[in-house]
């Protein structure tokens, strides 16, 4: 997974899709936006190298020239740009927040909306789910928290210190796939006033609580308290100095 | 153990740490378990993809039952969680059938687990309802949603505790307290 290719001017309405490839598209880009036209309509197992020169208007032998690990290298090739694509889209809505609570809402609808959207991940989940839920699970999802932590804690860097930017954008990922990969009845993350309402509900005071001393300690503060979670206008604001008013 | 039905389990269960999921026959199951094809058959008509689930629908309960029998009789939901985590946690690490399937076989099993795990989403959040209940959920929270949430996050942190050490106690502590609980519960402190 290569951060180092994002490419953060793209429009976030550009980012979901792809644009169709011409003649003059260098053929490498053919072959991975082919590949993943391919993908999004007959899933991974099926496609040959055939079918993805076919779609980029080139010969295997071409293909090959540009992929010498054939069809595991332009597939590795087409995860690269999707997870690329996937954080740049993330990194425009996070980089645009206001405050702690909005970046993390930004995120998290982001990136759920993002993974539901996606016309080839949603075509896999459908027919070879084990490719896609084999990386959800045990050493391989520690790994997707990993990488995911580490392109999103900077974000939260603004408000929160590295070690607890990196916790709380570990926790977020987590949380966001659990969504995902499990739905629940009445949640619908790519809606940001229903993943509002989970950050403020369990995040933010987790938050808090990560700052404080151990329960029983005598240094509580009144002014840190979780206090009237109806009224949201102000709630964010009163429970930690991460919001807009002390931010800017 | 004269019920034929859990004695083909039982024996299929050895067959797959021997061989593996994707290795293991209905004819492997029967020699094992002592009995014919066709007794296999009658229990499992849908043949090795039903009886392969079925071990694996089997062995996921199991762990259950033996999480819920370590943490029931806790005196809070703290402790309930705190002990059930490094628990599960202790406990799948040591599962040496587990651990080799996972090795070998990682894209026949984490589908299959996955199904599992969110079946068991709600056997957790039920478990929890009385826990919250007694405790009493933070204003704003309704207690099944506290308890759904938490089931999800115990799945994820026993799977792939990911930069936390579950082997800690103070560390298991701390995040029981913060991601897990800061939320959901009434602030008892609180006047």
């Amino acid at each position: 997974m290569t951060v180092a290719r994002l490419e953060l001017v793209r429009e976030p309405g550009d980012v979901a899709g792809w644009e169709p490839s011409t003649r003059d598209t260098p053929v490498r880009v053919r072959v991975i936006d082919g590949a993943l036209a391919c993908i999004a309509r007959h899933g991974v197992a099926k496609i040959t190298l055939d079918d993805v020169a076919r779609e980029a208007q080139c010969s295997r032998a071409t293909v090959y020239r540009a992929f010498p690990g054939g069809k595991d290298g332009v597939l590795r090739a087409v995860v690269d740009t999707e997870v690329s694509r996937f954080f740049s889209a993330l990194a425009l809505r996070m980089g645009a927040a206001a405050d702690l609570e909005d970046v993390l809402v930004a995120g998290m609808t982001e990136a759920a909306t993002q993974v539901i959207d996606h016309q080839a991940l949603g075509l896999l989940l459908r027919i070879e789910p084990e490719l896609v839920l084999s990386q959800l699970a045990f050493a391989r999802m520690d790994e997707v928290l990993a990488v995911t932590c580490t392109f999103t804690a900077p974000f939260l860097g603004r408000w929160l210190d590295q070690a607890e930017s990196k916790r709380v954008a570990e926790w977020a990922a987590r949380i966001v796939i659990s969504y995902l990969v499990c739905p629940a009845e009445g949640v619908d993350l790519t809606d940001s006033t229903e993943v509002r309402r989970l950050v403020r509900l369990f995040v933010l005071p987790g938050i808090r609580a990560l700052r404080e001393p151990r329960r029983g300690g005598d240094a509580r503060d009144e002014t840190c308290r979780v206090g009237d979670r109806t009224s949201n206008a102000s709630y964010s604001n009163r429970i930690m100095p991460i919001t807009k008013g002390e931010a800017s | 153990m004269d019920d034929p039905r859990q004695r083909i389990l039982e024996a299929t269960y050895v067959c797959v740490a021997r061989w593996g999921l994707s290795k293991t026959t209905i004819e492997d199951a029967a020699r094992e378990a002592g009995l014919s094809r066709a007794t296999v058959y009658r229990y499992f008509p849908g043949g090795r993809d039903e009886l392969i689930d079925a071990v694996v629908s089997w062995q996921h309960l199991l762990f259950f039952v033996r999480l819920y029998e370590e943490v029931h009789g806790s005196a809070s939901l703290e402790e309930v969680l705190e002990r059930g985590l490094v628990f599960a946690r202790r406990t799948l690490l040591e599962h040496e059938v587990l651990q080799k399937v996972l090795d070998t076989e990682p894209d026949v099993l984490m589908p299959k687990l996955t199904v599992e795990s969110n079946r068991t989403v709600g056997l957790i959040a039920g478990f929890l309802v009385p826990y919250l209940h007694d405790q009493g959920v933070a204003e704003g929270v309704a207690v099944p949603e506290a308890a759904d949430f938490l089931a999800r996050m115990i799945l994820s942190y026993i799977s792939s505790p990911g930069h936390w050490d579950l082997g800690d106690p103070e560390q298991v502590a701390t995040l029981v307290r913060t991601e897990l609980l800061a939320g959901v519960v009434a602030d008892r402190t609180a006047p």
